[in-house]
């Protein structure tokens, strides 16, 4: 009973973090660039969510509107900061990345002040019990279920669309897609737009578990995405999803289990280290 | 600007810094977390001391010397505390310090203050060791250890023996988990388990998961508004129904807002009683409102008494700092919002324990743990 609960909650850590490694494995394929600012579209998603719902009291505008302005957020940053430095060392666009996640914690707190801010209404706080046993928050169902739906929805757009073709088209073979005339701005932009907007997505529904977003909500997704997508063998979406999936129920167990002696956020990488070791090339690439 | 104007500027500036009669200030010094995952008790807390200070200022401030306050952040961390102390001390010249900050923090910067001989009154850090830096620090906060023991006081008065601790894993939640483990048995409190969790953590669905299988008669958990919010919130949302006791880090309005309707019930052992009839708290509570239009709670309350007990001291040394500042606190007996004190040869306090608990959205009194044996702070002999 324990052990399926535990599962569950995994499942629903897991979840979120599918949601945002999803973005960041995007970007990698795409650029070759670790993009640690990538959580800050997520404590972004959370911050335009509260406000918009506040605001309109309704949950589905803030969700979208917390997409939408990710997803154009990502976007910028892609052109503004990324695009001029791709031709630099790969460390140059990483520190950038870096500068660009704390400058966007401490504007968060400037803007929207450092104590964060909850929802006046209440969004799916109610509960499910699924199988007569098993409890759950609504916004957990939601946040599985929806993720679910997504990354679905995305995974059928990259395979029938021209556009999601071309996508996948660069991200193999950049020189060659551009001589087929894809441009790798628009697929660029793409993926920004895809991948922040999901990280905003998890920013709501992360903010509607807690009831709180606050500036610093990125600081984990920040290293701990890095730490998924490197598990999933850097690029691979698939991989990348099945990895935090599994970090969500490894990390669940070892709350529980090993929390006296190795914190909940440094099983990430002791899994990591561990992982590496059998398989330096992720649990899930082909070697 | 021409050449002879920038000299006349520059020549009339050099004059008034010189020339002109210096208006008398006393400094005093502040280090508070602004920035980082703090800032919100930072910035609490640095309201409590503005509030000090300009009500001694508004009353004249020091026998007719403006009193300033110098400020650093911190960011709650000992890295960034020992430059701010260095420059308090060094730079500023500050007559007196004020820890408004966590106790990582203020123990980095206590040694500092007691080497340099400036007395440094800390406000709401708890760990045993900050006193110990030496006898030019002074605590208006009650201990870690102590606030722990009272916990356990209060379970066994809620009747409750069957408890599952969850415990922050930092000088503030392990200060209280050890006080609560040691003075457990002395009531029959039976300890079924105990959890750990870390600062960033705002997810405990599989702790909680656990604890529910404990099957526990009551929950004491460690922790701070922003991470006790969420946690008591998700314990009721999966339906876990018995008392919840949290502590200092709790007393905020923050707790109430992100924890909802979950709140209610929950208990918190704190220094700051909202229905004192004590009319130094009452009117403390009514000005940091209309000051701030906020509800003050336990950090601004300390941190706006850690500081009055630093103007009281210069009050009666005319200014002066050192030895004499030192002697004047120590003898001193000072009625704040959080009771009246006096410190002990540690210089610790010994207050009672209020226990409030969240009724209808706001903190109400629930009970005043007041057992001087179990509540005694540490003393030099120990």
């Amino acid at each position: 009973m324990l052990f399926v609960e535990l599962v569950a909650q995994g499942l629903v850590q897991g979840s979120i973090y599918a949601l945002i490694a999803l973005g960041l494995t995007l970007v990698y394929g795409l650029l070759r660039i670790l993009h640690v600012a990538h959580a800050a579209f997520f404590t972004l998603g959370g911050y335009v969510g509260v406000m918009v719902a506040n605001q309109t009291g309704s949950l589905a505008a803030a969700i979208v509107a917390a997409m939408i302005v990710a997803g154009f957020g990502g976007i910028l940053v892609f052109r503004l900061c990324y695009q001029p430095i791709l031709h630099q060392p790969p460390f140059v666009p990483l520190i950038a990345s870096i500068g660009l996640y704390i400058a966007a914690e401490e504007l968060f707190r400037i803007i929207f002040g450092p104590s964060g801010l909850s929802y006046k209404y209440e969004f799916l706080q109610g509960q499910v019990v699924v199988f007569g046993m098993l409890r759950f928050k609504e916004a957990e169902i939601a946040v599985m279920l929806g993720s679910a739906a997504i990354i679905g929805v995305l995974s059928l757009l990259q395979t029938r669309t021209r556009i999601g073709v071309a996508c996948q088209a660069t991200v193999s073979d950049p020189q060659m897609a551009e001589s087929f005339g894809i441009s790798l701005r628009k697929v660029g932009d793409i993926n920004f737009f895809v991948g922040s907007a999901l990280a905003a997505f998890a920013g709501v529904m992360v903010s509607v578990l807690n009831n709180m977003v606050e500036p610093t909500m990125g600081s984990v997704p920040s290293y701990k995405g890095l730490a998924i997508i490197v598990l999933g063998g850097l690029g691979s979406v698939r991989g990348s999803l099945a990895a935090a999936l599994v970090l969500g129920v490894v990390e669940s167990f070892g709350t529980i289990y090993l929390g006296h002696f190795l914190d909940r956020n440094a099983i990430a990488f002791a899994f990591l280290i561990l992982v590496l070791m059998w398989r330096p090339q992720g649990l899930f690439a082909r070697a | 600007m021409n050449h002879k104007s920038l000299a006349i500027a520059v020549t009339t500036a050099f004059a008034l810094q010189f020339g002109a009669p210096v208006l008398a200030q006393v400094k005093i010094g502040i280090n508070v977390p602004l920035t980082g995952f703090a800032a919100a008790d930072g910035k609490s807390a640095l309201d409590g001391a503005k509030l000090a200070v300009a009500d001694a200022n508004a009353k004249g401030g020091i026998g007719g010397a403006k009193i300033e306050l110098v400020i650093y952040d911190d960011q709650a961390s000992p890295k960034e505390a020992t430059p701010a102390a260095t420059k308090l001390i060094e730079k500023d010249k500050v007559v007196v310090g004020v820890s408004g900050s966590y106790s990582a923090s203020t123990r980095a910067a206590a040694p500092l203050f007691q080497a340099a001989k400036v007395p440094y009154v800390v406000a709401y850090s708890i760990h045993p060791d900050v006193t110990l830096a030496g006898d030019y620090v002074f605590r208006t906060a009650t201990m870690g250890e102590v606030q722990g023991r009272a916990g356990a006081k209060l379970a066994s008065d809620l009747g409750k023996k069957k408890v599952v601790m969850i415990t922050l894993k930092n000088d503030f939640g392990q200060a209280l988990g050890a006080g609560f483990k040691e003075a457990a048995p002395k009531f029959g409190v039976n300890i079924l388990n105990e959890y750990e969790y870390s600062i960033p953590d705002r997810q405990f669905g599989a702790l909680i998961s656990k604890v529910k299988s404990d099957n526990p008669e009551l929950i004491y958990a460690s922790g701070y508004y922003f991470t006790a919010g969420p946690l008591v919130n998700q314990l009721r949302a999966a339906g876990v129904t018995v008392p919840v006791i949290g502590q200092e880090g709790y007393d905020s309005e923050k707790f109430i807002e992100i924890a909802g309707v979950a709140s209610e019930g929950t208990l918190v052992t704190t220094s700051l009683d909202r229905d004192s009839p004590s009319p130094v708290t009452q009117a403390f509570l009514k000005d940091f409102r209309a000051a701030y239009n906020y509800g003050a709670d336990m950090v601004g309350a300390s941190t706006f008494t850690a500081t009055a007990i630093a103007i009281e001291g210069l009050r009666k040394t005319g200014g002066k700092g050192g030895e004499a500042l030192k002697k004047a606190i120590e003898g001193g007996t000072f009625s704040t919002p959080i009771g009246t004190l006096t410190f002990n040869d540690l210089h610790e306090v010994k207050k009672d324990i209020q226990v409030q608990v969240v009724k209808d959205k706001a903190f109400h009194r629930h009970s005043v743990i007041s057992d001087p044996l179990l509540l005694a702070p540490p003393t030099k002999a120990k």
